[in-house]
């Protein structure tokens, strides 16, 4: 039988046969559901609101985020690698996009979950922090910052000098991330957390003074930067010749720094104090920065 | 002793520890920071290719090892007095041991399972410490023999289990009477530890607790034994007596070796250690008899040891690395070529040495082109290798694009500077303290020591800062007289910025280093702030100019001693580096590199990575020109994208 026969396998598959129609039905339905199955396996995380974990070194980011994931803070060292938990808002706080939700409704359960990124504070790991940062579109799934301070180090100008400098850093590019705007409607807003660590220690300052040598901090950073010689970039990547504006930290203000400052460019800063490890005989004190994830979810 | 043993993920977290004497926790951080993050190589001393890398602090010795597929670093830290040789061996087995039974967990976002690696970690211990004596005396391979021999009479097996290899007291006179066949019916070696429970009354197979009151692990084992053969000869009890006293002999080197003279809180007595460590406890009774041993034809009962599990586990992972350096011979037939193929543009490949050869072949030839100095470009395309392997590519990424990003990170990551490099801040910082800012400068001949000093100065002068600049290159003709320009243009220049320019001279011919000195003595009387010290250029394998040096940074004592290099120098870049680096005698080494002429060599900007690489000492300014303005910071972007473009 050859396959030009009236009979043959490929008048089979042409003509309108039941088992041809079933056949075709079948790959029709399955074939969507294979392809989205394949590709979207593992996109299901990313659309989780995000909260980042940015801090010097040693002010303990990797603690709190152990403590988060749980419920105590393990043992850590320096981190050299960034890392990401999935976690839940405890039934204390409430979201607040589930603030009219019933208690029992079941999906407010979905409402509590989040991504935390845990990034490394050492100086020369930086950038991990800083590309996600800049890579975060304008309506990204990145919903706050979190940085992490050790309270006690801030008394002294070393400690102080560098969480100042960390976090100009980081209000510059958020700064910029709003200015460089293009489209009418603003970016959305990623508030930042200033999360006092090391509460329960007796040299930590407490938080209004935190707020205060902060301040000071970014102050100075912002000072000198503005002074400072320009950097190579432009000079070797020739070419293009493009004189790039240098863009300060809250530019147009007369004065000494103040948070206040930041609002026009939509970043919110709050202060709040807090101790993962805890005093010896108590336990950890987070639940004002529980609160304040609450409020951004 | 080994003081501690941790197995950490690369994020930070301790997954597992084991302390036998407390040591602060900065001890590995410092390793952390120091040898894996910023990879100061001169910190650490490498093997001869067979023992790993030990790194030292504060009388501290660490060794590593890092499996870079599961994100864990395994690190043991020991007094830098004590010679352990068998570090390596255990660290090697227990990276093995672990990524093999806890491997599935490990790929999880965050690692919040309690391992219960005790029963694991501690008889390891006791087989590469009982090899190592093997090694060393070969009557003692009684021991190191995870079979259990049934001893000839019970005498020797009182002999073999009396002396406590207390590692303090292994010395050769005391080696015959571990041995079983000498020694029939040794007396015991009196040892310093009292603590010890007397051995006859921990045999008695009905489990008599110890004297701490809780029985231990070893006691709940016998007992099972005990009960899942009830039908027991006399001969067969003997048997498994021996069987229980050779498993409490091993034990026992445990337990004493944790006992160090030193540490007489930890694990000395072996009702605080169970009672510390819920993990032991809990494994025996888990456990049911079939999984812990079998019975043999004739009724007995075998202990199925750890041991046993933990060869295979080992034997595994090393057949598993084997497979994976020997996966060629499968690739090549053609369907593993084609998928091979397939996968490097799809992704989701792992890579091995192999895929990577070709690739990092060209990324050197890249490198080398761009004038990066080929030690340094060597060392890079090494530790980006050490990245890889192992790792699998992302969807829809080549070889090539993957190896790429990671070497613009491992750039990134070198030219980052650990801390701020704001000297002006710095500046405020030390005036402060009533005293001025001495920044020196040093180099080989011809860089453009004086064109950078100026320009430097020029900068602090518009920032209205009042700058000494000190004339200590007193050999070369018309030093001085360059400066004394210099100063005169910067003084017009600064006239209307507010900035005061002075210059300090002494001719020639003088010692620098005092001239130095003279010159930060006088700024502190007359209130300047800063003082730039101009130095003579010198040959940096020249051992008579740079011996020079040493004095000049004890007798000057500058805040920041900057090195100027030229970015048309090659290959040379490390040694210079290195060199002078070197020069300024204990304690003191350079705090930044100054890179001139970088506008004479457009995107081959390699030299300030051979620089950097070879000392991890950060670029400060970059001269990009002929003028008093051409100074700029580093973009560690820009530079990178230029490198790697």
């Amino acid at each position: 039988m050859a396959w030009h026969d009236a009979d043959s396998w490929l008048t089979l598959a042409f003509a309108p046969h039941p088992g041809t129609l079933a056949l075709a039905l079948l790959v029709v339905i399955t074939l969507p559901i294979l392809l989205h199955a394949y590709i979207y396996r593992r996109r299901a995380p990313d659309s989780l609101p995000t909260f980042l974990l940015i801090g010097p070194s040693s002010a303990g980011k990797t603690s709190l985020l152990t403590l988060l994931s749980h419920g105590t803070p393990s043992a850590t060292h320096t981190s050299s690698t960034p890392t990401a938990a999935s976690l839940a808002l405890p039934i204390t706080t409430t979201p607040a996009s589930s603030r009219y939700r019933s208690n029992n409704d079941p999906s407010a359960d979905r409402a509590r979950k989040f991504r935390l990124l845990d990034t490394p504070g050492h100086g020369k790991l930086r950038h991990y922090a800083l590309s996600t940062l800049a890579k975060t579109g304008p309506g990204g799934a990145l919903k706050g910052i979190i940085f992490v301070l050790d309270a006690a180090a801030l008394g002294e100008d070393a400690g102080a000098a560098e969480a100042g400098e960390y976090l100009h850093d980081i209000l510059l590019l958020l700064q910029k991330r709003h200015t460089g705007n293009k489209t009418s409607k603003g970016p959305t807003a990623i508030p930042v957390l200033v999360a006092a660590n090391k509460m329960d220690l007796f040299t930590a300052l407490p938080e209004s003074l935190v707020k205060i040598r902060l301040e000071k901090a970014v102050e100075e950073v912002r000072k000198t930067r503005g002074r400072a010689l320009k950097d190579s970039g432009i000079e070797l990547s020739a070419g293009d010749g493009e004189e790039e504006e240098r863009e300060g930290l809250a530019d147009g203000y007369e004065g000494a720094f103040n948070f206040k400052m930041l609002e026009d460019s939509d970043i919110e800063v709050k202060v709040a104090g807090g101790s993962v490890k805890g005093d010896k005989g108590e336990g950890a004190d987070v639940q004002e920065w529980w609160g304040w994830v609450g409020e951004q979810l | 002793m080994l003081d501690t043993f941790e197995i950490l993920s690369t994020s930070g977290v301790v997954l597992w520890s084991r302390t036998y004497v407390p040591v602060h926790s900065y001890v590995i951080n410092s390793l952390i920071r120091e040898v894996l993050i910023e990879e100061r190589t001169n910190k650490v001393a490498y093997g001869d290719g067979t023992t790993k890398p030990t790194y030292r602090k504060d009388g501290y010795i660490m060794k590593w090892n890092l499996a870079k597929d599961v994100g864990l670093i395994f690190v043991a830290v020991y007094q830098s007095l004590v010679h352990l040789t068998w570090i390596d061996k255990l660290i090697d087995n227990v990276s093995a041991l672990f990524t093999g039974l806890y491997g599935e967990q490990l790929k999880g976002e965050i690692d919040t399972v309690k391992f219960p690696f005790d029963p694991y970690f501690d008889r390891e211990m006791q087989r590469v410490e009982a090899s190592n004596d093997a090694s060393m005396s070969s009557a003692f391979e009684v021991t190191s023999n995870p079979e259990f021999t049934p001893p000839s009479s019970s005498g020797t097996d009182h002999g073999a289990e009396e002396p406590p290899p207390m590692p303090g007291l292994r010395k050769a006179p005391q080696k015959p009477i571990y041995n079983p066949d000498t020694s029939t019916d040794a007396t015991p070696v009196p040892t310093p530890d009292t603590s010890r429970p007397s051995t006859p009354a921990s045999r008695i197979l009905t489990g008599k607790t110890r004297p701490g009151g809780k029985p231990s692990r070893r006691d709940r084992k016998v007992k099972a034994a005990v009960n899942s053969a009830p039908a027991s000869s006399g001969d067969e009890t003997s048997a498994r007596k021996g069987k229980a006293g050779g498993k409490q002999k091993k034990n026992r080197v445990w337990n004493e070796f944790g006992a160090d003279e030193e540490d007489n809180t930890i694990n000395l007595d072996y009702s605080t250690v169970s009672a510390n460590d819920p993990a032991d406890f809990e494994l025996p009774d888990a456990i049911n008899p079939e999984s812990w041993g079998r019975t043999t034809g004739k009724g007995q009962f075998v202990l199925k040891d750890l041991d046993e599990e933990m060869d295979e586990i080992i034997a595994s992972v090393n057949a598993k690395k084997e497979n994976s350096t020997a996966a060629g011979g499968i690739v090549g037939s053609s369907l593993g070529a084609i998928g091979g193929l397939f996968r490097n543009v799809v992704g989701g490949k792992t890579l091995t040495k192999e895929d990577l050869e070709k690739p990092l072949k060209g990324m050197e030839d890249h490198l080398l082109k761009k004038n990066v100095a080929r030690e340094a470009a060597v060392r890079l395309c090494d530790s980006v290798e050490r990245d890889l392997i192992g790792l699998k590519t992302n969807s829809f990424t080549t070889i090539e694009s993957t190896l790429r990003t990671a070497m613009e990170r491992a750039l990134t990551k070198i030219l980052t500077p650990t801390s701020s490099l704001d000297l002006l801040r710095e500046i405020t910082t030390v005036t402060a303290t009533n005293r001025p800012y001495v920044l020196s400068i040093v180099g080989v001949n011809g860089v453009g020591k004086s064109t950078n000093l100026s320009k430097i100065a020029f900068f602090l002068l518009q920032n209205h800062h009042r700058v000494l600049i000190a004339a200590a290159d007193t050999f070369r003709s018309g030093a001085v007289e360059q400066l004394r320009v210099h100063v005169r243009n910067l003084k017009e220049l600064s006239k209307r910025e507010g900035g005061e320019v002075d210059i300090f001279e002494k001719g020639y011919g003088k010692d620098a280093a005092n001239i130095a000195a003279d010159a930060v003595t006088f700024a502190k009387e007359n209130k300047y702030d800063v003082v730039l010290i101009d130095t003579a250029g010198r040959r940096h394998n020249d051992a008579r100019l740079m011996s020079s040096l040493e004095k000049f940074a004890k007798l000057a004592k500058p805040d920041k001693i900057l090195m100027v290099g030229e970015a048309l120098v090659g290959s040379d870049a490390v040694a210079q580096a290195r060199n002078f680096n070197n020069s300024f005698g204990a304690g003191r080494g350079l705090d930044g590199f100054v890179i001139s002429k970088c506008d004479t060599v457009g995107d081959m900007v390699g030299t300030l990575v051979s620089m950097v690489h070879a000392t991890g000492i950060p670029v400060v300014f970059l001269g990009v020109g002929q003028h008093y303005a051409d100074l700029r910071g580093l973009n560690v972007g820009s530079v990178c994208r230029l490198l790697m473009s």
